[in-house]
């Protein structure tokens, strides 16, 4: 049975054992808001922009624009309890409430803002809110939602939009090694129309030195990030899911300065490896179950979580779409753009060849199927979302091919990333109580079967 | 603490959201008595009763009542109970106790529905329906209030139907505006009603499904106790169902096996906290019986 961190005498005791580390990443996130909100109030234009798996943070970054993440925004506002209004106000202007709750909550942040509040932003905004964007950054990758999203968006502000695409296969034919050259080329070329688009509507240059630097940056914040992930596979887990959602937004958004990030990332690789060394739980309880979190999390009801905790339940990984592969070798590319497009196709395709390998058509299985395997996962939380087709059509067959191959089983719980009115905590508590029984059982099978777990 | 009566008993109390369901077993796991009664809005003086009435339909004291456990939608205002169980975990080893080779149970109560998948007595799977209440027994309480008929009577009713109407709405509350609709169009009260039930049913079997339904199959929870759900179920599933003689109890009588489990595990642990003589005295003429 696992050490565990013991609490001193005069503070409660926190079921998750959260990671000193987080702090200052998760400060890194909110510090960017706040001050790029100031530079909005000093005149310099701010960008809003979509999860691209980097493909159009960096060039922004590199033009010394000052960007905002409305996806992690959304999760602010879910988080402090404050979503609520925004999501009715979309609602008021029309939208359906089956559509995904982050762009329930923006779009509503926004119809307050331009509609009801003269352009201000809305006073009970979490962090000073988001400053008027003179741009709106949209990507085609993971649904058509949030492209269409980000136009009703730009529709409010009058702004323009531009959208990044990205090769996107589903099947692993997408990843034939003589497609690869012509997908690269493509992002290139994404690229420096995105770029030129961006020097005529900012009339300023690219700084190329500054883009490649910062490429470089990425991908040393991405090797971190990767052996962070590949240390919490020890038992017991190292590291609660909660500490990932909550210090992943600048490997996932390079949000904030990308040099203090790295020595963050740097601080928590090392504190990481330490709980190892010193077999160091992410749960203030004796870890009973190893338990994987997929896909999107109930941002409303993180704390949710610590009752979980409370159970011996130790989420040792999560959220797929969260993580940055290992970073390709880039070194032997000399043109920025070129190394930029490596670097975020590596995210689509890196998990074919070894989906190929096992027989699997959809990477996302194949994926959760070597997270089960390396993580010694005793069962999975799937998070179907009412709102989220691209988060939530995997689910089944992951959870078939779970079930199917390694005999890990799953709990389904439906719910919202933001709307916490459709998620009920004591009847989530009741199944995972009789959910203990049912990974008890498939702990016995797998024995059985000769698997190691 | 002596006690005239060496036998000793153990109770499950399943507090659902609709009926109240108390089941004493004794050490071998047999039935005793059992008792049903509406929940009500006061959870704890419902448990209080139903708990009263148990004891004096068996015929024994409190004090004989070794171990209790509660269950259900209510089980936290339960404040006599040893200990709280989820009513899945009940459930499924109430059903196994009855039918000691099922592989899936059904239970469909008042406001909620559930799937279990069982394997030697033991819960494997399960999926819960936690959204709307379209595949619950509100749904037939809606039905019948829109028709003027009492539940009991539905079924019956139901029965003489050769050609059920299709009922389409997922929501409730649609579901009851397409019975008028249905009335106002002049369709036969006999195959309204065999609609209902197949349209709760479909809802259902929809997550039965999703755990791949493997015979034999147990129906459970109250709305069981309708023949016209029983025969609906055997029509949507396309394969015949087991119901217990009361199909309301299995929660509570799982959870009275259980009880008597836990209790036993105390003594088997060196924890006597409960009556530890004749608890002992019990488990020492259990396992020798088992023997």
């Amino acid at each position: 049975m696992s050490e565990t961190a013991t609490p001193s005498k005069t503070e409660k005791k926190r079921a998750i054992n959260r990671l000193k580390s987080m702090y200052p990443l998760r400060n890194v996130v909110q510090q960017d808001y706040i001050d790029t909100l100031k530079a909005s109030n000093e005149g310099k234009p701010t960008v809003w922009s979509m999860l691209n798996y980097w493909e159009g943070d960096l060039p922004l970054k590199a033009m010394g624009l000052n960007i905002v993440y409305p996806e992690n925004y959304a999760t602010l506002l879910a988080a402090s309890g404050a979503a609520e209004p925004f999501l009715d106000a979309s609602d008021s202007d029309g939208f359906p409430t089956h559509m995904c709750g982050y762009g329930r909550s923006t779009i509503g942040y926004s119809y307050r803002m331009m509609k009801e509040n003269g352009g201000k932003i809305p006073p009970d905004a979490p962090l000073g809110g988001m400053a008027k964007p003179a741009l709106l950054l949209g990507s085609g990758i993971i649904c058509d939602a949030r492209f269409k999203w980000f136009q009703s968006l730009a529709r409010y502000f009058d702004a323009p939009e531009w959208c990044l695409e990205m090769p996107m296969m589903a099947t692993y034919e997408g990843s034939e090694p003589d497609l690869e050259a012509y997908q690269v080329k493509f992002l290139v070329k994404e690229l420096k129309d995105f770029i030129a688009f961006l020097e005529k509507l900012f009339k300023q240059k690219m700084d190329w030195a500054k883009l490649e630097e910062l490429t470089d940056l990425a991908v040393k914040i991405h090797e971190t990030t990767y052996k962070i992930s590949e240390l919490r596979q020890s038992i017991p887990g190292p590291m609660h899911a909660t500490d990932f959602w909550s210090s992943m937004p600048p490997s996932l958004f390079f949000a904030g300065d990308m040099k203090v990030s790295l020595k963050c990332y740097q601080d928590m690789l090392a504190e990481v490896q330490e709980r190892v060394n010193n077999k160091v739980s992410g749960i203030n309880y004796p870890e009973r179950y190893r338990l994987i979190f997929a896909e999107l999390p109930p941002w409303h009801s993180l704390k949710f979580f610590d009752s979980l905790a409370e159970m011996g339940w130790n989420f040792v990984f999560e959220s797929f779409g969260y993580h940055a592969p290992k970073p390709p070798d880039l070194s032997k590319y000399s043109d920025p753009c070129e190394k930029l497009a490596r670097l975020s196709r590596n995210f689509m395709f890196n998990v074919f060849p070894e989906a190929k390998a096992d027989n699997i058509q959809n990477p996302i299985v194949e994926t959760y199927l070597k997270i089960a395997r390396g993580f010694k996962a005793d069962g999975f939380f799937m998070h179907p979302l009412i709102s989220c087709r691209a988060a939530s059509c995997s689910l089944r067959t992951v959870q078939h091919w779970e079930q199917e191959k390694l005999d890990v089983p799953s709990l389904w719980v439906e719910g919202d990333i933001i709307d916490k009115r459709v998620f009920n905590p004591q009847e989530v508590l009741a199944r995972a109580e009789a959910f203990e029984q049912t990974m008890d059982h498939y702990r016995k099978v797998r024995k059985s079967r000769g698997l190691d777990w | 603490m002596e006690n005239a009566t060496p036998a000793l008993f153990f109770a499950g109390i399943d507090i659902g959201s609709t009926m109240s369901k108390a089941v004493v077993v004794d050490a071998q796991g047999a039935m005793r008595g059992y008792v049903v009664g509406p929940t009500g809005a006061e959870h704890r003086r419902r448990a209080n009763k139903v708990m009263e009435d148990v004891l004096l339909k068996v015929g024994i004291t409190l004090d004989q009542v070794a171990y209790i456990i509660s269950t259900g939608y209510g089980r936290v205002n339960v404040p006599f109970a040893d200990k709280q169980v989820t009513e899945l975990t009940c459930h499924a080893r109430g059903v196994a106790s009855l039918f000691p080779d099922v592989r899936t149970a059904i239970d469909i109560g008042g406001q909620d529905a559930k799937v279990l998948k069982i394997k030697s007595g033991r819960l494997t799977d399960f999926l819960t329906n936690d959204k709307c209440a379209a595949g619950t027994g509100r749904f037939l309480e809606v039905a019948a209030e829109t028709l003027g008929l009492e539940l009991n009577e539905m079924g019956q009713i139901s029965l003489q139907s050769d050609t059920p109407v299709k009922i389409n709405s997922l929501c409730t509350i649609f579901a009851q505006q397409e019975i008028i609709s249905r009335l106002s169009e002049g369709q036969p009260l006999t195959d309204i009603l065999a609609g209902v039930y197949i349209a709760v049913t479909t809802r259902v079997v929809k997550l039965a499904r999703q755990l791949k339904v493997e015979p034999p199959v147990v129906f459970t929870g109250g709305v069981a106790k309708n023949s016209g759900m029983v025969k609906a179920m055997e029509t949507v599933l396309g394969m015949p169902v087991l119901v217990p003689e009361e199909p309301l109890i299995t929660g509570a009588l799982g959870a009275a096996i259980l009880a008597r489990d836990e209790a036993f595990k105390l003594v088997q642990d060196g924890h006597y906290k409960i009556q530890k003589k004749q608890l002992s005295e019990a488990y020492i003429e259990f396992t020798e019986k088992k023997l």
